[in-house]
């Protein structure tokens, strides 16, 4: 299946677009999406976003935040919630 | 209407201090807090030129609501409070962020004033990237919105 990934702030050094697609398998969840974005930052060598994927929130389509058990479905559209400091 | 809120895109206008007064005024108030987040030149030993807000606009908005209607259950039902953001590329002085509470007493505006603030920091997502003088620039470290306890 294939979700939509919205990138704010710092993940936005994945993709050079706002958006990211990604394709996991069916019935993945919040958790397995991690462990997808940890190894692409691992093969990108992206430095700077090592931690990214574990410190990182994941809003759905209600704008709040889901837990790591949610099961993704095919084309959702969710937004990755890096750590937040405004102010 | 007692609550205003919104993010402000800094290429289409600035943040207002005389709208904020404007609209907390009231002869019923016997206090004005007003609180302004600049941008900063320094941080960390380096030189900052400006700041690029970066933010989940639904989600921030959804998040001011909430944050200004607990300030008032907790603090008092008939104050009226303006809270602003930028949102996008803000030089060293502009202001990033703007509280004004109205309120009976002065203690209760403080206290929201106060309250909103440090809301706003930990759970509206609003993300800063510094730009320093030598041409780098960097996304801020944070508070992370997954529980503390589930991070490796």
């Amino acid at each position: 299946m294939k979700i939509k990934l919205k990138l704010y702030a710092s993940s936005k050094f994945l993709s050079d677009n706002d958006i990211l697609n990604i394709e996991l398998p069916n019935s993945s969840t919040i958790g397995d999406l991690r462990n997808v974005l940890g190894k692409i930052i691992s093969e990108k060598n992206l430095k700077n976003l090592q931690n990214l994927h574990e410190t990182s929130a994941f809003f759905g389509e209600v704008d709040e935040v889901i837990s790591d058990n949610y099961k993704l479905k095919d084309k959702e559209t969710i937004s990755i919630i890096p750590p937040i400091g405004g102010g | 209407m007692s609550i205003h809120s919104a993010l402000v895109k800094t290429e289409e206008q600035k943040i207002s201090i005389e709208k904020a007064k404007n609209f907390i005024s009231s002869r019923d108030y016997g206090a004005e807090s007003i609180f302004i987040g600049r941008v900063r030149n320094a941080n960390s030993g380096k030189q900052v030129t400006a700041v690029t807000y970066d933010a989940h606009d639904q989600a921030v908005l959804k998040s001011f609501q909430l944050i200004c209607n607990d300030a008032k259950k907790k603090f008092d039902n008939n104050a009226k409070i303006f809270l602003e953001h930028a949102k996008g590329y803000a030089p060293v002085g502009a202001i990033s962020i703007l509280i004004a509470v109205g309120s009976g007493h002065r203690e209760e505006a403080f206290k929201i004033c106060r309250f909103i603030l440090e809301e706003v920091k930990h759970q509206s997502p609003i993300w800063k990237k510094e730009h320093y003088a030598d041409g780098k620039e960097e996304w801020l470290p944070g508070h992370s919105l997954r529980p503390q306890k589930q991070i490796k």
